[in-house]
């Protein structure tokens, strides 16, 4: 079965949301010390003009002044990509990113992906590849995935493995997420990829892509 | 609308989903509660002593800060005792009492908190909090000679320290072939991408709410209670979105009574949000343990003699057991078996269940073990297991109520073509790498426990599912979907399920793969009950019957709890895992080219997803095979790569070809569903495989995991002299 | 009090410099903000990643300018002499793409860490560091530059504005290898890049090796260069010496042993050297 647009199950399944919130809190926020910052941040296409303690990074200025929790906190030192959004159209760890550098910049986060309430192809590739479980690395990992097919260094299998490779994902979706990626960019399988998903790349950095699973069976999978 | 359609069995897309690809999916830290401070926690520094000062004075003037809380100004809390929970809390020993005492136990013990404006003010402030110690001597060595005998308790709970069938010692002892096969499994960390965080809120009638991380909501509400003293009705935890978390979330840890003190104190609702270097101090992990199994067997394969032996690491303060040793009296028939469980007290946090809690250790240990006798016997692996099927249950004598191993181990060699392994020096050449092919069992007990769901029918069509458990990422609310929409005759997308929420019907805990075999069968039941007082007769859309009863809505509730089955039969999941490794021999460095893996689990509610469960159980077993180890320093009684930097959770480059299949099966002697539990089965026998298949390639016995490049190296310079 | 200024230019930036010694000077800031750890109360930043002309990679006569707000991205992206080659891999390796996009060559030098891929790779070739100051420009070479663990020759006030490449002969292969315990995003055991003049014979001119990971700063090691003078590039693994390590002085951390650093690093100078000669044919 497969989902086209944001909307498809509501009301029925209405995901459990955060109560909706004032957005004038901004600048009220008692957090913010006296050094605070002028920032423009174009959100989503959305101006926002934030006053920012000049330590707060992105990520936290995107989740906790404007609101958009979609973008998650991993580890806090970009080692995991759950905060990957976009920057100018380059994707970055918006962890590592403060929100005062970003001034005058483009973010898009995953709420702004779906135009028009209708998904973005790599949304509706994750649905039906079912590339995620728990679903909180998943911004990231799509938003990691908008920016490789922006960036467009990824031509093979095996280089789409490395560029996924900044995105953790601990439930271990990866073939799913690879069969996602391969979708929608329509870069193929490696062509000795006879069984399972896929196939992979030499190891710990020695460089040649080695033969791998031989021919035989055909696909798997349940 | 044909409301016949079975959606049980079908591969149909996560209900939840696009909640997930749209980033609305909420969880713990993602609620947006008005007048929200922060805290911070400060972890002890040294892993044994006393706290001899705290000077908080910097922490309290430092901007936004509202309050320091140490265990000098901390109020006493009743900590009422209660029962340890089946599964979830160690047997023996009594929780941390956070900033109770000036006790230090262990080193990221928390010693102060500090709230404030924003986060960023928090932890600013906790940084000037300075705390001397006296230190005292710490247990930070991993030394059996100091190991003991489990406490009664524990043993009582199924991790007995000795237990013994036939004559193990005598029949070993004569057994024409024996091998003898020492093992390391190392700390392991759940290492779930979301963070554990709580937000608490008290109100004006001093009842507290708990947006919390957990896999059991109830449990979070009802340790809340007994600490700090409330009826539980005064208390309410939220969690409808987990982001993963494989046994962390299954204990209510310090940090959430931290969060309700901070709250209590400020007078306003507090986030408590972990950093990724406090997650392995304040929550749990895979204990270290060390294990010894003996084999021994006949010419023809047959066992006669297991004896496995393994010494885990515990708290100084909780008793933390595993089941360890359950495979080796349970996985194969043999008549002459002997197990020997110790523990060993260390100025550590309490470790706690891990996927596959005591199995997939437990398994490594004998898989490896299995393969090493197989060449000790000059045998094929595979034959090796074939020869010791066990009909009925070894333990205990009972029949199985079902067992489908021998068709995963034949379908799953089948499909990875064991029969065609490299086997020659030669054919095992690919370049520099050398291919290799491995290969172990799974085995995980099934259970099934106490639940309730109610189910609510709109005249409209539409129905709500409610119970208090979980969706970690497994997919709970998928498959109670699918199990709700055939028994009331309607299509998927008109049921909505509500979860995680501790006001709905009682549930256990999400965890031990008895999501499905609890819920599934509690939900069916309350879809009954609302067919039975509908006066409906047993199939097809029960909406027709509600609008005759002139009613908007109708209500029931169902409950499902262990039957005889539990006591007449042993249930379990089994399967079969294939590895292909490719190893360099001159770095070390190993890679998974492919994994196959056919898996009992009885009846799959959601192929789909229950794949996904599978290829992600590989993940994890690549990770504990190759990469993940907690390193603990023995000297500073610290772990050292408390980050994700240098603990290694596999990325997308490291994952070769991954299939997962299930076998026929369908056990409706276990519960009427049919499901026998997915979750803990998907990472057993993993790492095993992948530790026979380097021997494959290599020659070389890796006896300790992870098999990092440097080790391989290692193994083969002590070969070589 | 923490505080963020963005110059618009060096010399604006030189002067806040030198009326404020605490300010930590920003580019991409991927290296930055983790090290502050969970105390940043006290952060005051000077961001330079906006300077016109500060970002961008340029031929100025004999050398490739590389100025200090060029991010790895940009680098592995530009088209580039095969030289460069090296440089792009280890730019690849850089932690995730992530990092790649905001993270600067010019910062991965600065920051020092002996596991730094980029600064092997730049080592290699010979980079040299340009450093604006009070007193004007100058210039050194990174060898120098880098003088041990998290520390530089930057003295108060000055800021670096460029890497600076020398240019080599249209003949020239390079690569670069990384080992870690896991495949991708990974803190390195060891790394190295290689660089190969040829001549017009085919024969090994001129040869750049530096390995990291391995010793307080990435080294070169000059006497297998020495070595390999002469010799045919599909030879010149075979030409590498156990005991060409000995300039090394790896050390026991949490993700390797010395000895086994020692080993593979020799391991991987081989390789990458055939994988230079690969790159030649």
């Amino acid at each position: 079965m497969s989902e086209t647009t944001t909307g498809a199950g509501a009301p029925a399944r209405e995901p459990v949301r955060a109560p909706a919130r004032d957005s004038a809190r901004d600048d009220a926020s008692p957090g913010v010390p006296p050094a605070a910052h002028p920032v423009r941040l174009t959100v989503n296409g959305e101006a926002h003009d934030l006053a920012v303690d000049p330590r707060a990074t992105l990520l936290d200025t995107l989740r906790e002044r404007l609101r958009l929790t979609g973008a998650k906190k991993g580890c806090e030192h970009g080692s995991c990509g759950a905060c990957t959004v976009l920057v100018d159209g380059r994707r970055v760890v918006s962890c590592l990113a403060l929100a005062v550098a970003c001034d005058g910049r483009e973010v898009t986060t995953i709420e702004g992906l779906a135009a028009g309430g209708r998904l973005h192809p790599l949304q509706q590739a994750f649905l039906d590849a079912d590339a995620f479980q728990c679903g909180y690395c998943t911004p990231g990992q799509i938003m990691s995935g908008v920016g490789l097919m922006a960036e467009g260094r990824a031509r093979d299998d095996a280089s789409l493995r490395d560029e996924l490779s900044g995105n953790l994902c601990r439930c271990g979706a990866y073939p799913n997420i690879l069969a996602a990626l391969r979708r929608t960019t329509g870069i193929e399988p490696a062509p000795d990829a006879t069984r399972g998903d896929d196939r992979l790349r030499a190891a710990a950095g020695v460089d040649e892509i080695a033969r791998d699973a031989r021919d035989g069976a055909g696909q798997g999978g349940a | 609308m044909t409301p016949a359609t079975t959606f049980v069995g079908s591969p149909v897309s996560r209900v939840d989903g696009p909640a997930k690809v749209t980033g609305a999916a909420v969880y713990a830290a993602d609620f947006d509660i008005p007048h929200l401070a922060h805290a911070s926690i400060v972890q002890a520094r040294v892993p044994a002593g006393r706290i001899a000062a705290i000077d908080t004075r910097a922490a309290e003037a430092a901007p936004g800060v509202l309050a320091v809380m140490t265990h000098e100004t901390t109020r006493r809390l009743p900590w009422h005792p209660r029962d340890p929970r089946p599964g979830v809390d160690p047997k023996a020993g009594e929780r941390l009492h956070v900033l109770q005492d000036d006790v230090v136990r262990y080193d990221g013990q928390p010693v102060a908190l500090v709230v404030a404006q924003s986060e960023e003010q928090a932890r600013a402030a906790a940084d000037l909090v300075r705390v001397d110690y006296a230190p005292t001597a710490a247990r930070t060595r991993f030394d059996v000679a100091y190991a003991r005998a489990p406490s009664e308790a524990t043993a009582k709970a199924g991790r007995p320290g000795d237990t013994s069938r036939g004559d193990p010692e005598g029949a070993f002892a004569q057994a024409p072939v024996r091998v003898d096969v020492p093992f390391v499994q190392p700390r392991e960390q759940h290492a779930a991408i979301e963070p554990h965080a709580t937000i608490a809120a008290w109100d004006e009638d001093g009842r507290l709410t708990l947006w919390d991380k957990s896999q059991w909501v109830d449990n979070v509400r009802t340790e809340i209670a007994h600490v700090f003293g409330l009826a539980e009705d005064r208390i309410r935890v939220i969690s409808p979105f987990v982001g993963g978390a494989f046994g962390s979330g299954l204990r209510t840890w310090p940090h959430v009574t931290l969060a309700a003190l901070a709250a209590e104190r400020v007078g306003r609702p507090v986030r408590l949000a972990l950093t990724r270097r406090q997650l392995f101090t304040n929550t749990g992990f895979r204990p270290h343990t060390e294990s010894r199994v003996r084999l021994g067997a006949f010419p023809d394969g047959r066992l006669t003699a297991i004896l496995h032996e393994a010494t885990g690491q515990t708290s100084t303060y909780e008793e933390y057991a595993e089941t360890t040793l359950t495979p080796a009296r349970q996985l194969y028939a043999c008549p002459n078996v002997a197990t020997r469980y110790r523990l060993l007290d260390m100025n550590v946090n309490t470790p706690s269940p891990m996927r596959g809690p005591g199995a997939a250790t437990g398994e490594l240990f004998l898989e490896t073990a299995m393969d090493e006798l197989a060449h000790a016997l000059g045998m094929n692996p595979l034959e090796l297991r074939r020869a010791n099927l066990a009909k009925t249950d070894p333990d205990s004598g009972k029949p199985w109520s079902s067992n489908a191993l021998a068709a995963c181990w034949d379908q799953a060699a089948a499909r990875f073509g064991w029969a065609d392994r490299p086997r020659t020096d030669e054919a095992r050449r690919a370049g520099r790498e050398r291919i290799g092919s491995g290969m172990a069992s799974a085995f995980y007990p099934a259970h099934r426990a106490k639940a309730r769901a109610r189910v609510t029918l709109y005249a409209n069509g539409g129905a709500m599912i409610q119970a208090a458990t979980s969706d970690m990422g497994p997919g709970t609310y998928t498959a109670l979907s699918q199990v709700a929409a055939d028994a009331l005759g309607l299509p998927l997308e008109q049921v909505r399920v509500e979860i995680g929420d501790s006001a709905l019907p009682p549930a256990p805990a999400h965890g031990g793969s008895i999501t499905m075999a609890t819920l599934g069968n509690a939900v069916a039941n309350a879809c009954a009950a609302l067919r039975e007082t509908l006066g409906a007769d047993g199939e097809g859309d029960l909406t027709p019957a509600l609008r005759r009863s002139g009613r908007d809505s109708a209500a029931a509730e169902g409950a499902s709890s262990p039957g005889k089955e539990a006591q007449e039969y042993e249930s379990a999941a089994f399967g079969a895992v294939f590895a292909e490794v490719r190893v360099d021999p001159e770095l070390g460095t190993v890679r998974v080219a492919r994994l196959v893996g056919g898996y009992d689990v009885g009846r799959v509610v959601n192929p789909k997803l229950a794949r996904s469960q599978c290829i992600g159980g590989m993940v994890q077993g690549i990770g504990m095979a190759l990469s993940e180890e907690a390193v603990f320093d023995r000297h500073c009684g610290r772990v050292m790569n408390a980050n994700l930097s240098d603990y290694l959770v596999p990325v997308c480059a490291d994952v070769g070809a991954l299939e997962a299949f299930f076998v026929e099966s369908d056990d409706r002697v276990f519960n009427p569903l049919g499901v026998k539990g997915l979750a803990e089965i998907a990472l057993c026998g993993v790492a095993a495989a992948i530790v026979n298949a380097v021997y494959d390639a290599t020659g070389l016995r890796m006896r300790e995991v992870p098999v990092t490049p440097e080790r391989i190296v290692t193994a083969q310079a002590a070969r070589g002299r | 009090m923490s505080r963020y200024l963005r110059p618009g230019s060096i010399d604006e930036a030189v002067g806040l410099l030198s009326t404020d010694a605490a300010l930590r000077i920003v580019a991409g800031g991927t290296d930055v903000y983790p090290s502050l750890g969970e105390a940043a109360a006290r952060a005051a930043f000077l961001d330079i990643v906006r300077i016109p002309g500060l970002r961008g990679i340029t031929r100025e006569n004999e050398a490739w300018r590389i100025g200090a707000a060029t991010t790895w991205s940009d680098v592995v992206r530009a088209p580039l002499p095969a030289f460069f080659d090296g440089l792009k891999l280890a730019g690849r390796e850089v932690g995730a793409i992530q990092i790649q996009n905001a993270g600067t060559l010019a910062g991965n030098v600065v920051n020092a860490s002996p596991a730094a891929d980029g600064t092997v790779a730049l080592m290699a070739l010979d980079a040299r560091v340009e450093i604006a100051g009070s007193d004007g420009r100058r210039v050194m070479p990174l060898g120098d530059f880098v003088t041990g663990v998290r520390s530089v020759a930057l003295k108060p006030g000055e800021i670096v504005t460029a890497l600076l490449v020398p240019d080599r002969p249209a003949k020239s292969r390079s690569s670069f290898l990384k080992l870690g315990a896991r495949r991708y995003l990974v803190i390195s055991i060891a790394m190295v890049s290689a660089v190969v003049d040829l001549d017009d014979a085919g024969m090994i001119a001129e040869a750049g090796i530096a390995v990291g990971a391995c010793s307080p700063v990435a080294r070169r090691l000059p006497a297998l260069e020495a070595r390999l003078v002469g010799v045919p590039p599909a030879q010149a693994a075979d030409v590498v010496l156990a005991s060409d390590a000995d300039v090394l002085s790896p050390i026991d951390d949490v993700r390797a042993r010395a000895g086994y650093r020692r080993d593979a690093a020799i391991t991987l100078v081989r390789r990458t050297l055939a994988a230079c000669a690969e790159a030649a044919r």
